[in-house]
């Protein structure tokens, strides 16, 4: 069977070294995957390589079969990225903000239209809703408020309903819960990895790869990939983790 | 149901090109066939520009005559410009314990002279001062150091007054307080300010030319009157290497200034080049017209109150003023509209090289020659004066948005292509939209540049307050070119006020 997501061999040079040497892993349907390492590990890169971004200067990167760095752009968008610094467009609404995240299905008019008409309201509703922002802001009037009038923990919510609003069948997300405070960090922990009665995570996504500062949290996920210096040193099932084996990967 | 919203930043900078359509209708419905000819023989003269000899000596001489009348007018603007804006600070009358009033007069004062355009102040001069190569100099020295005094207020009365006081309560003299604590600021405002007026110089100056007061503007006029297209040529391409290397240049500077880390001796090496080049401009000015002579008051005969009280009534006020207004609305339209939207088109490298020389050819070539070229293959219209001066500042206003687009973080737009979104959309969504509430506040700024040059097409162009003005003046009709520079005045510091409030709201949104 075609793995969702295959990396054989990954180099990804960086100016003082190389940021990814030799990975190699194998993503199945199903899995939620927990991405550990200190800071400079490599762990956004690795992100990066997943969702096209960086493109690896050795080894291959697969996603269904198609090495990811040809996918065309419909292809490309199914996989989705929850990015560190959420990268939402300060000057458009809240309602904008999420139908970005269907850009990658619609064609240069869809686009135009939504920078002037309330476009597709339900279903931009429907994806806050998922990722947990408040009623008050589900309303007509709270769609048209600006991101930039927004506390942290919404703005997280408006990225993560951007990226249920993609339907990726590839979830990513780079450090997700940094900046958090512990509670909503959980909430959007389990928003994400929460599966519906189909089997299938929210948004429709088959798998789920989360970059993490908290090992603590890896309970939560199927399998744990440890980065150190750019190499993959941990790869096993969450409950096969040890603590020698955190201690290792966060040593100095 | 469709329901429209307001119009976020990206759909508020694309739908201003909008006034394209009528104007692009207009001037189609309006175009004659022998005008596609003309026209195909100006593309052809771009290619093959004249390389007679005795042409580009004449040419030669010309552009010294032009950067020479820059060069003097920018300087003496310059210094001029600062002192004034200094006596114009109250803050700076206040922290040598003095009263403000004088420097609110004198910034009332300095609203006239600010807002009537040079070219109406050239041909002003030229009437009552006679044909001289410092009437062009003195054309661009007028509004220009009322223009950059009032932007160096602007800046000093901005900068955060504890700076000034902390160094004050030391003992310090006033005047060394404001040099340690004002100075650094107003360095950076110098160099950037002052190097765009530099360009705004050049160009003034070639616009001056081309109503007869000497320099390449003047021989870029009789080749395309004549239609010589390719001398006409070689004349545009010699004034877009000069254009180039000064922004070139100036571009160098800044990077030069920002990567060392040294506004003061920068600001300081700058201040000593503006008065090099004002003693050097000058000398050469004197040096390209030894027979020029001394400046000669000619006698003038003012009009009286009946005289104004006839012209009032002679003059189509609600026409000229109509058509000035929707001349501006439709400039400014195409001028704020076209660069985005060109850049949307396909915002691949390649593509935008192109476009970034599109961008030096419509700003070089100055509004009037193209409403002239225009008017070889179309009717006399409102829309040909709209479309010369869309063009001409959307040169302007697109070498901007792109020169901030390459400097501006693109993780959005990365971060949209990389979830499938097409380069454009992403472009649109990631790169265009921070981008736009700077490009609008500009926008603001520029309509109210449009304004004052709707006069200058309008001269050509047949339509509004600048055709009235050139029918007057050409009649010696003072009473009628009081009352129309009046009004014109009027209107450009309305203007003014209204693009100084939109620009605001722009920048803190």
């Amino acid at each position: 069977m075609t793995a969702l997501l295959e990396l054989d061999e990954v180099r990804v040079a960086g100016p003082y070294g190389d940021r990814l040497n030799a990975v190699t892993f194998r993503l199945q349907n199903g899995e939620r995957i927990a991405l550990l390492g200190r800071s400079g590990a490599g762990k956004s890169s690795l992100i990066g390589v997943l969702n096209g971004s960086l493109t690896p200067a050795a080894g291959h990167a697969r996603f269904q079969g198609m090495a990811i760095a040809s996918l065309s752009r419909r292809q490309r968008a199914r996989i989705g990225t929850l990015w560190q610094d959420l990268r939402l467009i300060e000057e458009l609404s809240i309602g904008q903000n999420v139908n970005a995240g269907a850009l990658g299905r619609r064609r240069l008019p869809w686009a135009l239209a939504n920078l002037l008409f309330r476009v597709d309201a339900e279903a931009s509703r429907s994806c806050l809703r998922e990722a947990g922002l408040e009623e008050s802001l589900l309303a007509d009037t709270g769609l048209d408020r600006s991101v930039g009038q927004l506390s942290g923990g919404q703005r997280q919510r408006v990225a993560l309903a951007r990226l249920f609003r993609q339907q990726p069948d590839l979830m990513l997300a780079d450090e997700p819960l940094a900046s958090l405070d512990p509670a909503i960090a959980a909430e959007v922990l389990e928003r994400l990895l929460t599966s519906e009665a189909d089997g299938k995570l929210r948004g429709g996504a088959q798998a789920v790869v989360v970059s993490l500062h908290r090992p603590e949290l890896i309970d939560r996920f199927d399998r744990v990939l440890g980065l150190r210096a750019g190499r993959l040193v941990i790869d096993a099932p969450a409950s096969a983790v040890s603590v020698d084996d955190l201690r290792d990967l966060y040593a100095p | 149901m469709i329901v429209p919203v307001r119009p976020t930043a990206p759909a508020l900078v694309l739908l201003p090109a909008l006034a394209l359509l009528p104007v692009l209708i207009v001037v189609l419905n309006g175009a004659h066939g022998g005008g596609a000819e003309i026209l195909g023989s100006f593309v052809v003269g771009a290619v093959s520009p004249s390389m007679d000899p005795a042409l580009l000596k004449a040419l030669l001489i010309g552009l010294q005559v032009t950067v020479a009348t820059a060069l003097t007018g920018w300087s003496c603007s310059l210094v001029l410009g600062v002192l004034l804006g200094c006596l114009s600070s109250e803050r700076l009358w206040l922290t040598w314990s003095l009263p403000a009033w004088p420097a609110i007069v004198l910034r009332r004062l300095m609203a006239l002279p600010r807002s009537i355009h040079e070219l109406i102040w050239g041909l002003l001069l030229l009437q009552v001062l006679g044909l001289h190569p410092w009437v062009a100099v003195m054309a661009i020295l007028l509004p220009y150091s009322c223009l950059i005094a009032r932007v160096w207020r602007d800046q000093l009365q901005s900068l955060d007054p504890s700076r000034l006081q902390a160094i004050l309560q030391t003992g310090s003299s006033p005047m060394a307080a404001c040099m340690t604590a004002l100075s650094p600021a107003m360095g950076s405002v110098l160099v950037s300010y002052g190097g765009y007026r530099l360009e705004c110089a050049l160009r003034s100056a070639t616009l001056l030319g081309v109503f007869g007061l000497g320099g390449l503007g003047m021989d870029l006029e009789l080749s395309l009157k004549s239609l010589q297209f390719h001398e006409l040529w070689s004349g545009l391409w010699l004034l877009t290497l000069v254009t180039i290397a000064l922004e070139q240049g100036l571009r160098c500077w800044r990077s030069w200034g920002e990567q060392a880390q040294f506004g003061q001796r920068q600001a300081m090496g700058f201040a000593v080049a503006v008065g090099l080049s004002g003693g050097l401009g000058g000398l050469w000015l004197a040096h390209l017209f030894p027979e020029a002579g001394s400046l000669n008051w000619l006698p003038v005969q003012w009009p009286d109150l009946h005289s104004l009280q006839l012209a009032a009534q002679e003059l189509p006020w609600l026409s000229m003023l109509w058509e000035t207004l929707i001349l501006t609305v439709l400039a400014a339209g195409i001028a704020i509209g076209l660069p985005p939207l060109l850049l949307l088109l396909n915002p691949a490298r390649p593509w935008q090289h192109c476009i970034s020389g599109f961008w030096i050819l419509v700003r070089v070539i100055p509004p009037p020659l193209a409403v002239l070229l225009l008017l070889l293959s179309n009717q006399p219209t409102l829309a040909i004066g709209a479309l010369a001066l869309g063009l001409h500042n959307s040169g302007v206003m697109g070498r901007l948005l792109q020169e901030g687009l390459e400097q501006q973080d693109h993780s959005a737009q990365v971060a949209l292509t990389s979830s499938g979104a097409s380069p454009q959309v992403g472009w649109l969504y990631g790169s265009l939209s921070p981008r736009s509430p700077s490009h609008l506040a500009y926008g603001a700024y520029r309509s109210d540049v449009i304004l004052r040059e709707t006069v200058v097409v309008g001269l050509i162009g047949g339509s509004g307050l600048g055709w009235q003005l050139l029918e007057s003046l050409s009649s010696f009709h003072w009473a009628a070119v009081l009352l129309l520079i009046t009004t014109y005045a009027a209107l450009t510091l309305i203007g003014e006020w209204l693009s100084d409030r939109s620009r605001q709201h722009w920048l803190q949104s």
